[in-house]
């Protein structure tokens, strides 16, 4: 507390500005792109109908995870370039500002309703999801159970058993919980690009370069640093993108849980970790650049 | 001794051009204080400096040079906010909160929470007097009840400080004349109220205290009595004088040294005309 009794720091103010900033991306309808989302999973199940049964469930996660992870990462990048722009056009932000807001509570009110509105439309894609896995796996149950009639009944169990096992894997989770850390890390990214970009068409324009860099640069990595040639300037280049840009590489798990691999400890921790630096560093550099913006 | 509301000494604001090399200076050298409980206004024609200086009061812009206080604390410190309400010019909220929610979110970011806070959003609907709009989305408020909600937000908190900034910008006279009489209430209960304002005859006639910028410099400040009175001439106004008293009051100027200048019957204002028409026959 300072000496005239305002605290520095309000976990009220901040849960004020978050509670708002949900309210203000749900108004604008961001919600629609679920609808598209389960458009996918209705779409995908049709196309599966000729497949086997271990392909019709490693298509339906492949189709599922990947559109969960571009759609978290679309609205992370799409819903955090609007908001100071919104604010500063509209001159909300005086209003705020002029109360006894500090600059960090702001930013931190507006990060905090971007990552409460990708939590929630994240739970609504995997309750999708696991509805569409679990229908696609009793129907399937059906037909095992006609088709294996004249078995018996261990063998009928065990031909169940194997049907469900490649159907829900606990391991989805974990891969979900990473694909929420890459969409949060982008929002924090974008809010930071969006403190000095002077309108929110060029914010996006700037995230969907550096989401493909973060993609790319892993790749480029290995080819260039396995090449005898690589000289110090493109090493040294190599290292530079690597500190501006966020690896996004790192936070694609999706292929090996399609493939029922299990996400080993360490690497989904190390991973969480990383994902959290990633979000703590981009808001640092965020309030750094909006602490003395002139409004 | 007490600390004047508002400080501002050596204030000087530039904004470099980029690419340009060159440079604005938005307001030179500015000097004023603000007693408690007095009503001032900041008059200039538009890029007069008004608005940068009051930004930079409220900590949203910082100086090139000087420094401004509000009651004695820095203004750059956040918690000096702790007692001024804002109204900027043109205000927009958001759209798809009502009133009353507008309010209780502001009230939050003050600290207000409860019972107090909802009490407070009461007492200042009825303040504003948009009680039975209040559970309207401010989408579909006109002009006049964004101007009103705006205020009611900047008094959420019982600031001892009202700054607004062209409080009246777009409003229709009705409009203009309730938020003035606002800021007549204000006044009444000891609330020190810093505006900036286009419309002349109304600051005239709230104001304690004018200070003109031209160019981002203070080329007039001062009571606005003293700033308007001329000082040779004394002004008489009379009812039901016949034509005798007025025959008799010539006469007798005859004699003195004194030249009447001007006889004429006073005129009400604009204003008054367009309210008075305007008012519904029941108002009548």
């Amino acid at each position: 507390m300072s000496k005239s009794g305002h605290s520095r720091f309000s976990l009220t103010r901040i849960a004020a500005l978050t509670g708002n900033t949900f309210t203000e991306l749900v108004r604008l309808k961001v919600f629609y792109f679920l609808l598209i989302f389960a458009l996918l999973l209705i779409g995908s199940s049709i196309f599966m109908a000729q497949l086997s049964f271990q392909q019709e469930f490693q298509v339906l996660k492949d189709v599922s995870l990947g559109a969960m992870s571009i759609f978290t990462s679309l609205l992370a990048i799409v819903a955090t370039a609007q908001l100071i722009p919104h604010d500063v056009e509209e001159r909300t932000i005086y209003t705020i500002l002029a109360k006894p807001v500090p600059r960090y509570e702001y930013l931190a009110g507006k990060l905090g309703g971007v990552l409460l509105l990708l939590a929630l439309s994240v739970v609504a894609m995997t309750a999708l999801f696991l509805i569409a896995l679990f229908v696609r796996q009793e129907m399937l149950v059906g037909v095992t159970l006609r088709q294996t009639s004249g078995l018996r009944p261990e063998q009928v169990q065990e031909a169940v058993r194997t049907l469900k096992a490649s159907a829900f894997n606990v391991n989805l989770f974990p891969g979900i919980v990473v694909i929420y850390l890459k969409a949060a890390l982008l929002a924090s990214l974008t809010l930071f690009v969006s403190t000095f970009a002077t309108s929110n068409i060029f914010t996006i324009c700037v995230m969907v370069f550096i989401y493909f860099i973060g993609h790319l640069q892993a790749m480029a990595r290995e080819y260039w640093l396995q090449q005898n040639s690589a000289g110090w300037i493109a090493k040294t280049f190599l290292a530079l993108v690597a500190l501006v840009f966020p690896d996004l590489q790192l936070f694609n798990l999706v292929d090996d849980i399609v493939a029922g691999t299990a996400i080993p400890g360490p690497l989904f921790a190390q991973t969480a970790v990383l994902g959290c630096v990633y979000i703590s560093v981009y808001f640092f550099f965020a309030w750094v650049v909006f602490h003395g913006k002139e409004l | 001794m007490i600390k004047p509301a508002v400080a501002v000494r050596g204030l000087t604001k530039v904004f470099p051009i980029p690419f340009r090399r060159t440079r604005v200076v938005a307001v030179r050298g500015l000097n004023l204080e603000v007693a408690p409980g007095q009503v001032y206004g900041l008059l200039g024609p538009n890029g007069s400096g008004k608005s940068t200086t009051l930004k930079i009061i409220l900590g949203l812009v910082s100086p090139s040079s000087g420094s401004t206080e509000i009651f004695g604390r820095d203004s750059r410190e956040v918690g000096s906010r702790e007692a001024v309400g804002f109204l900027p010019e043109n205000p927009y909220f958001y759209k798809y909160l009502t009133g009353a929610e507008t309010l209780r979110f502001y009230g939050k970011l003050c600290g207000l929470s409860g019972v107090r806070l909802k009490s407070r959003t009461g007492e200042l609907l009825e303040l504003v007097g948009l009680q039975n709009a209040r559970d309207r989305r401010l989408g579909g408020y006109s002009k006049g009840m964004l101007q009103r909600i705006g205020l009611a937000q900047a008094l959420i908190q019982e600031p001892k400080l009202v700054v607004l900034d062209e409080p009246t910008a777009g409003v229709d006279p009705a409009g203009s004349r309730d938020i003035r009489d606002l800021i007549l209430d204000l006044k009444r209960r000891g609330i020190t109220v810093l505006l900036s304002s286009h419309l002349l005859a109304q600051v005239q006639e709230i104001c304690d205290r004018v200070g003109i910028l031209a160019n981002g410099v203070l080329v007039r400040e001062g009571r606005v009595e003293d700033l308007l009175a001329i000082e040779n001439q004394t002004e008489l106004i009379l009812q039901n004088a016949t034509p005798e008293v007025l025959n008799d009051i010539a006469a007798l100027l005859k004699k003195s040294s004194a030249r009447l200048i001007e006889q004429r019957q006073p005129q009400t204002t604009l204003e008054r005309l367009f309210l008075e028409a305007t008012k519904a026959p029941a108002e009548r």
